[in-house]
C-alpha cells in the first residue's frame, strides 16, 4: 500500500503525465482546431519536452525545487494562455511543499489544492466555462474527498483521474466563456475543450506513472 | 497534402523568421537575450521605454515597429501564442532606461495572462512599469463589455504616440496618459473572406463558405457576429464604417485617423477601392480625414480580409503622430 511519496515517486507521477500528454498531443491539436487555432497539442508537446529536461537534470530530493523549476519552465514556454495557467499551477504546488521531503495523502491533496488556488489567481474561469477548470476542480475535489475518507494514495489518484476525465467530457455540452474560443459561442457546443482534456490526461498519467512503477 | 509555405521545419519558424528579420535590418534592430527584438541603438538614458508582447505569425506586427520613436523591445511568442512572463520581464529590464517602462498589451487571453504575471513579478522586483491594454475591436464585445474587446491594429497608433511622447522626454505617467487617450479614442472592425494556414500544424485556422465573408473575425479566426454573403468593396466599407462611427460617436467636424490594414492575402488594389469609399462617406458626413494609412501592419498569414480602424485625433495626438520615427516597417521623417 502506498502511504507516502518521496521525490522518486513524484517523478514517476510527473513522468506518467508527460508520457500521456506526449502520446495524445495530436488529439489535443485536433480538439483545438474545432474552437481554437489547432496548436494546443504542439504547445503541450513543447512544454513536456522542456519538463523532461528539468526532471532529468534534477538531482536533489528537494520537492519544492523540482516543482518550482517545472513551474518556471512551463511559464517560459511561450504557449499563450497555457504557459501562465499550467505554470502557476506548478509554482502554486511548489510553495505548498516547502520544507517537505515526503508527502502523505493529506500533503499531496494540499499540494494540488495549492496549485488550483494559484491558478485561480490568474483566471476567473469557473466550472462550466469550458476551460481546464472543468477537469481540474473535480479532480482536486476527488483528492480531497479521498483524503478525508482515509483512502490510500493510488486509489485517490485513480478517482481524481476519473473525475478529471468526466469533467473533460462534460465540456462537450458547454459553451466557451473564456479564451479565444469564447467568441465562437454556440459553435463550441459539441466539442471537448482541449485544456480540460490536457488536465484529464495529466491526472491519468499521474495515476499510470505511479501505479505501473509501484507495482513492478 | 504538403503545406504550401516557404518554411523549413515548423518548429523552427519563429527562430528563423526573427533571425532573418534582424539580419535584414541590422542598422535598426537586433536580437538580444532570449529572442527579444531590440533597437540596434538603445534609447538614451532617462527616457521612458516602450515594450510589447505578442504571438508570431502576424508580421510585420509586432516586432516590425521596434525602433526610434516607437518600440524599444518586442517579445515575440510562438505562432499565434503569447510569450511567457520570464521573457517579458527580461524585456522590461532591457527597456528600462531609468525612467520606467510602458508595457503595451493587446487584449487576447494568453497575452493578458502573461502580462499580468509579468506585472506581478516586476512589482516584486521593484521595477517601474505601467501597463496599457488595447481593446478596440467593436465586434468582440459591446460598449458595456469593453473587457471583451480584442486588441487589433489599434496597437499601431498606441505605439506611435506613446513612443513619440517617450522620445520627447515625457514621464511614465504622461506617456501612459497619452497611450490611454489614444486607446479610448480608437475603434477597429475586421472582415475576413478566406482562411489562413497555421504554419505549425498546416491546418486551416477557420472555415468560411466560398460565397461568404465574416465581419468581426478576429486576428486568429475568432468568430465574429456578421457572417454574410460576400459583398462589394463599397457595400462592405459602408457597413463597417457605419458601425465604427456609431460606436466611437464621431460627430461632424471631428478629425479622424483612418487605417486600412490588410490581413495578408488581400491586395492593395482591393484596400484602395475600399479606402476610396471610406473617404467618400467621411466627406459626405463632413468628418475630416486628418491622417490615413493603407497597408499591412498586422497580418494573419495568407488570410484574406482587412481591418478598418478609425481614431479620433486632437492636436496633441496629431503632433505625436507626425513626430519622426524610424523602424523597419514605419518611418516618419
Amino acid at each position: 500500500m502506498v502511504t507516502t511519496l518521496c521525490i522518486k515517486e513524484l517523478l514517476w507521477m510527473m513522468g506518467g503525465a508527460i508520457e500521456k500528454v506526449k502520446c495524445e498531443h495530436k488529439v489535443l491539436s485536433e480538439l483545438d482546431s474545432a474552437c481554437g487555432d489547432g496548436d494546443h497539442g504542439t504547445t503541450m508537446l513543447r512544454a513536456t519536452n522542456q519538463l523532461e529536461k528539468v526532471m532529468t537534470a534534477h538531482q536533489s530530493d528537494n520537492l519544492q525545487g523540482l516543482l518550482s523549476d517545472m513551474g518556471w519552465t512551463v511559464l517560459g514556454i511561450d504557449g499563450g494562455a497555457t504557459g501562465p495557467l499550467l505554470g502557476s499551477f506548478f509554482t502554486g504546488m511548489s510553495e505548498s511543499v516547502a520544507g517537505k521531503q515526503t508527502l502523505d495523502t493529506e500533503a499531496l491533496t494540499a499540494m494540488f489544492e495549492a496549485g488550483l488556488n494559484a491558478l485561480k489567481k490568474q483566471t476567473k474561469a469557473q466550472v462550466g466555462d469550458k476551460t481546464l477548470m472543468d477537469a481540474l476542480v473535480p479532480a482536486v475535489a476527488a483528492l480531497r474527498a479521498g483524503a478525508e475518507a482515509n483512502k490510500e494514495i493510488l486509489q485517490i489518484l485513480r478517482e481524481a483521474a476519473a473525475a478529471a476525465q468526466e469533467g473533460a467530457y462534460s465540456t462537450k455540452n458547454l459553451k466557451a466563456r473564456f479564451g479565444r474560443a469564447k467568441y465562437l459561442g454556440d459553435r463550441t457546443l459539441g466539442h471537448q475543450d482541449p485544456g480540460a482534456t490536457s488536465i484529464s490526461l495529466m491526472f491519468q498519467g499521474f495515476y499510470d506513472g505511479l501505479s505501473t512503477k509501484w507495482e513492478l | 497534402m504538403p503545406m504550401k509555405k516557404f518554411i523549413n521545419k515548423p518548429e523552427n519558424v519563429v527562430k528563423e523568421l526573427l533571425e532573418g528579420y534582424t539580419l535584414a535590418y541590422p542598422d535598426k534592430v537586433r536580437l538580444a537575450g532570449n529572442n527579444l527584438v531590440v533597437r540596434a541603438i538603445p534609447k538614451v538614458m532617462g527616457k521612458v521605454g516602450i515594450v510589447t508582447l505578442g504571438g508570431s505569425g502576424h508580421e510585420p506586427g509586432l516586432s516590425g515597429f521596434v525602433g526610434e520613436g516607437m518600440l524599444d523591445v518586442s517579445v515575440p511568442g510562438e505562432i499565434f501564442a503569447a510569450p511567457g512572463a520570464p521573457r517579458c520581464l527580461e524585456a522590461i529590464r532591457l527597456a528600462d532606461r531609468g525612467a520606467g517602462v510602458l508595457f503595451v498589451v493587446l487584449n487576447h487571453a494568453g497575452d493578458v495572462l502573461s502580462a499580468n504575471m509579468t506585472m506581478e513579478l516586476a512589482k516584486k522586483q521593484g521595477l517601474k512599469v505601467k501597463m496599457i491594454l488595447t481593446h478596440e475591436d467593436i465586434s468582440s464585445g459591446d460598449r458595456d463589455h469593453p473587457e471583451d474587446r480584442r486588441g487589433l491594429v489599434g496597437f499601431f497608433p498606441v505605439y506611435k504616440v506613446s513612443g513619440a511622447a517617450a522620445e520627447a522626454g515625457a514621464s511614465l505617467d504622461e506617456v501612459l496618459a497619452i497611450a490611454d487617450r489614444m486607446e479610448r479614442n480608437m475603434r477597429t472592425l475586421a472582415v475576413a473572406v478566406k482562411t489562413a494556414t497555421h504554419p505549425s500544424t498546416g491546418e486551416a485556422i477557420f472555415t468560411l463558405g466560398d460565397d461568404e465573408m465574416e465581419i468581426g473575425m478576429g486576428q486568429h479566426g475568432e468568430a465574429g457576429t456578421g457572417r454574410m454573403k460576400l459583398k462589394t468593396a463599397d457595400k462592405t466599407a459602408e457597413i463597417m464604417l457605419a458601425q465604427l462611427l456609431e460606436d466611437l460617436e464621431v460627430r461632424q467636424g471631428e478629425e479622424l485617423l483612418v487605417i486600412l490594414n490588410g490581413a495578408g492575402a488581400t491586395t492593395l488594389m482591393e484596400l484602395f477601392i475600399v479606402f476610396r469609399r471610406v473617404s467618400q462617406i467621411l466627406a459626405q458626413k463632413k468628418i475630416k480625414m486628418a491622417r490615413s494609412l493603407v497597408g499591412e501592419y498586422i497580418t494573419t498569414q495568407e488570410q484574406a480580409g482587412f481591418q478598418m480602424h478609425i481614431a479620433r485625433m486632437d492636436p496633441d495626438l496629431l503632433s505625436l503622430w507626425d513626430a519622426p520615427c524610424d523602424t523597419p516597417y514605419f518611418v516618419v521623417r
